[in-house]
């Protein structure tokens, strides 16, 4: 009896809050994506309409692929887009990379800050001001067709899949840009020198050096162009006319026919495509990743050769020109009534004046929504990143695959993940704003993860242990200690999670009734009822709350180089 | 408050694909009120024993005790110690006058009181200053940064006091410096102190006792001269000081006087040690051991009748207060180059000459291969 008494004296003695605050964040995961991707595996082997139990296990879903000519043109235009958009964005990015990094040349960094814009603009936006610029009847192809025709060659719109592919490898290219520019401007500058002196010329070095080195940053990136272009839902369903992809073909299954069973299979054949390319990224990569060991930081020699100087800067400037197109032309467009031809006609302030009228609602929505679900994920992303990088549980590796997922996965997938488990069942959530914000939560908790985990790596460890010998239990020690350092990764993870669902159309698209409609939906619809002149006010209205929150971000972790928070 | 820590039979493993053990069941002693040093290689658990006396870690199997206390399941938070870090670990959010009245604010004391005490704290390690412009620590050189980790752990009078290699981000003058002072504390505050080091000059110098740590056991417990003048085995004997090896056969054992043969035409030296009782029963007759001696009771000569064994002068080494002389043997045994410590400059002896090594036979070891 007193060995008992005394055991549980003991137990009561340790400190159980953490293990109590933090199974929260994992029931939400357990709950939230675990199960709602566990049931569309499920429901894909379920045809429409069946009981959802093992005897009515069928491929009948899956049979379209075999069947329908619209289901494998789809799968090979989703394959043929990313592909091409990866080729692209890599043909366009690595040499804009290059120069920025090893080229003399002004203006450097509002080139790189102009880089970010296309990315943080919302996708669909760039899409329906391509059809203003070189649709049926935009301005840009009306000029090179009065060209063209001297010759007897009319270009055709911008309408289908070459539409796609360009305007995602105009909105996707910056992610190589800049990731290449990093990698050429950071890897150690001795490697290409030693080269030299043994006796490499400029084209060999590139070659066998240079490239070589900078390869695992540009297999990032292309992965990243791949899953984003994969995954994109408002340019094909704007620019695609006839073509469908596979995120469009879900919403298709969807919204045509509610067949909630038949767009799981369709998901879960975009999952697969998205393994498969993972799974090739790390074959190709992972054998030629090193760890450059750089003692003395020192720069590259720039290349200062005038010849040089001017191809690469008419090369980015032309590329930059081409990828912000998009926003001037929205931002042109947004006052006046039409664009048809070559000027714009009709100048009009009521695109903006009739906001208020006739977007309050889906604008309040989004805010609601993007305000709450990031401040949740900011909790449940913090929390994660914690139990991952301190508390090392046994099962670490597997709960940052869990959290990760979403981030590879299409937001439409998703979407139909949480539909197909909550729109029936003993929880329905359809139609409501939870759904959306746990769709947000769910997409959104990597971002936050990620930054999170980066504080807490460069986090002396030393620093909360010595507040626990200082006498602090665990829960004083979060809040003295731990938060107050991890606060600015914590802020950056947010504001980059808040502009982003401000933006989201992919999940939303699926999951909005008419009470929860948010702005990019609004957009969505008016570009489809041809309003461009409102679609454009909204657009700008929305890229210029979106560049403010960025430029807020960009502050937050200038200040937070966390490198400055290490004592000794 | 301060109490004498016991380990009994500490065994630590850790888990992964493989276990590791860090910790081999270690048993001993630390006397209340001493400063007692953990010393070793890095990776013989030094570190480990003394994150496990802090909580930091668990232990597979044994106990901890602070005095009769056993802290063995006790979290860290509720141990009443304090602890200074390699990295010293300030807290760069707060300010030094915070930072170091962190653990009292944690025991919710009145501000008036946290306002001396820290002040008081601060004088001892000598630096009443710092408060007056009360700067945030980073902005602190490493010498002061040292001082205010000390005072943070030392403010809220814990029981037992922990440092984790405290000097070893600082430069080699500052620590000459900082290891005086940490003794001088140390000696003020008389808690029971554990300081870990990998230094051998610095854990003689600092300790009243040290430990002798290698591959997750201790090899030798006691004070730096006992341990220098009396290794108990070559481990030891190597990482405190520096000791040179013969290959020799003992061929006559007569009270207490040891005679061994050397590899070198089969000449005698006789030797009265060993001094570590416990070896006596495995030195027997015709059995091959190696001697050892200390560079400083080596001597060299240009005579072959002033020592026994022949060497060939490879570097001589100016070091101040010493004349260093690295030995290659000429002897059939392709031993190390063997250290002799002159101190003086042997005037007629330049490298590349052959000279003859002596023993100091009072003053040379016995070890079993």
């Amino acid at each position: 009896m007193g060995r008992i008494q005394k055991f549980f004296k003991q137990k009561i003695k340790q400190d159980y809050t953490p293990y109590i605050v933090l199974s929260i964040p994992m029931v939400f995961l357990l709950f939230f994506l675990i199960w709602p991707l566990g049931t569309t595996v499920g429901r894909a082997f379920i045809e429409r309409g069946q009981d959802f139990s093992l005897s009515n296990f069928s491929f009948a879903n899956f049979d379209r692929f075999f069947t329908s000519t619209m289901y494998q043109r789809s799968l090979r235009n989703s394959f043929l887009v990313a592909f091409s958009v990866v080729f692209f964005t890599l043909l366009i990015g690595v040499p804009m990379g290059y120069f920025v990094a090893r080229v003399e040349m002004p203006f450097k960094r509002v080139m790189l800050s102009l880089g970010i814009l296309p990315i943080i603009t919302p996708a669909f936006v760039g899409a329906f001001s391509w059809i203003i610029l070189l649709g049926r009847q935009g301005v840009l192809r009306y000029l090179i067709n009065r060209i063209l025709t001297i010759f007897g060659w009319t270009l055709p719109p911008i309408y289908g899949l070459f539409g796609i592919i360009f305007t995602m490898t105009l909105v996707y290219f910056p992610f190589v840009f800049l990731l290449s520019h990093g990698a050429f401007k950071s890897s150690n500058p001795l490697l290409e020198e030693s080269a030299m002196i043994m006796g490499a010329k400029n084209s060999r070095i590139l070659r066998t050096v240079t490239v070589p080195l900078i390869l695992p940053s540009l297999g990032a990136a292309a992965i990243l162009v791949f899953i984003r272009s994969i995954g994109n839902f408002g340019i094909p369903a704007i620019l695609g006319g006839q073509q469908y992809v596979l995120p469009t073909l879900i919403y298709f299954r969807v919204n045509g026919f509610w067949d909630l069973n038949g767009a799981a299979a369709i998901a879960m054949i975009s999952v697969m495509i998205v393994i498969i390319a993972l799974w090739m990224q790390k074959k190709i990569i992972s054998s030629r990743e090193y760890e450059t060991i750089s003692t003395a930081s020192s720069e590259h020699k720039l290349y200062k050769h005038p010849i040089i100087k001017i191809i690469a800067n008419v090369y980015c400037w032309f590329i930059l020109i081409i990828a912000l197109a998009p926003q001037i032309t929205i931002f042109i467009m947004s006052f006046f009534e039409k664009w048809r031809g070559l000027l714009p006609i009709g100048f009009t302030l009521n695109n903006y004046l009739s906001i208020p009228q006739i977007a309050s609602k889906p604008i309040f929505n989004s805010l609601y929504l993007a305000l709450t679900a990031s401040f949740f994920t900011a909790i449940l992303g913090s929390l994660i990143a914690y139990i991952v990088e301190r508390r090392r549980p046994k099962g670490a590796i597997l709960i940052d695959f869990t959290v990760m997922t979403p981030f590879v996965l299409p937001g439409i997938v998703v979407a139909v993940a949480l539909l197909t488990t909550f729109s029936s069942g003993p929880i329905i959530l359809s139609g409501t704003y939870t759904i959306i914000m746990i769709s947000f939560i769910v997409r959104r908790t990597p971002y936050v993860f990620r930054s999170v985990c980066a504080s807490l790596t460069q986090l002396d460890e030393a620093l909360e242990e010595s507040s626990l010998i200082a006498g602090a239990n665990w829960f004083y020690t979060f809040r003295r200690v731990t938060l107050p350092l991890i606060l600015p990764g914590i802020i950056a993870g947010t504001i980059l999670t808040f502009s982003t669902l401000l933006q989201e159309l992919s999940t939303t698209i699926l999951l909005y009734s008419s009470k929860t409609q948010t702005l990019p939906i609004q957009i969505y619809n008016a570009v489809a009822d041809g309003k461009f002149g409102e679609a454009s006010a909204l657009s700008v209205l929305l890229m210029l709350t979106v560049f403010i929150f960025v430029y807020l971000m960009n502050i937050f972790v200038g200040e937070s180089s966390s490198s400055g928070l290490k004592l000794g | 408050m301060s109490s004498d820590i016991v380990y009994e039979n500490v065994v630590k493993n850790f888990g992964g694909r493989e276990t590791l053990t860090a910790l081999k069941g270690i048993s001993f002693r630390i006397k209340k009120g001493e400063l007692f040093c953990l010393l070793g290689p890095s990776g013989c658990g030094k570190t480990t024993l003394l994150r496990i006396t802090a909580g930091l870690e668990s232990l597979t199997e044994g106990k901890i005790l602070y005095g009769s206390n056993n802290v063995t399941m006790i979290p860290t938070f509720r141990r009443n110690i304090g602890m200074v870090f390699q990295s010293f670990a300030l807290y760069p959010h707060m300010n030094v006058f915070e930072n170091v009245a962190y653990g009292l604010r944690v025991r919710k004391q009145s501000d008036k009181f946290i306002k001396n005490k820290v002040t008081e704290i601060m004088n001892l390690v000598g630096l009443p200053d710092v408060l007056k412009r009360n700067p945030s620590p980073t902005a602190l050189s490493g010498g002061q940064q040292q001082r205010v980790a000390i005072a943070r752990a030392l403010v809220y009078d814990p029981e037992i006091l922990l440092l984790d290699e405290p000097l070893a981000s600082l430069d080699a003058k500052l620590r000459r410096y900082m290891r005086a002072e940490i003794r001088r504390i140390q000696k003020a505050t008389n808690i029971t102190t554990i300081y870990v080091t990998h230094d051998q000059e610095e854990a003689m110098a600092i300790g009243d006792r040290l430990a002798v740590m290698n591959v997750g056991v201790v090899e030798q417990i006691g004070s730096a001269d006992d341990i220098y003048n009396n290794p108990r085995n070559i481990f030891v004997a190597n990482f405190i000081g520096k000791m040179n090896f013969f290959n020799t056969k003992i061929i006559d054992i007569k009270n207490e006087r040891y005679i061994v043969e050397l590899p070198y035409k089969k000449k005698i030296l006789e030797i009265k040690m060993p001094k570590n009782p416990e070896m006596k029963d495995m030195l027997k007759e015709n059995k091959d051991i190696f001697i050892g001696s200390r560079p400083e009771k080596l001597t060299i000569n240009k005579n072959s009748d002033k020592g026994l064994l022949p060497g060939k002068v490879q570097i001589i080494q100016h070091l101040g207060q010493l004349i260093r002389y690295e030995i290659k043997p000429l002897w059939k045994d392709n031993a190390e180059l063997v250290e002799v410590d002159m101190g003086f400059l042997v005037s007629n002896i330049q490298e590349g000459d052959k000279v003859f090594i002596d023993f100091d036979r009072e003053n040379t070891f016995l070890f079993i291969k």
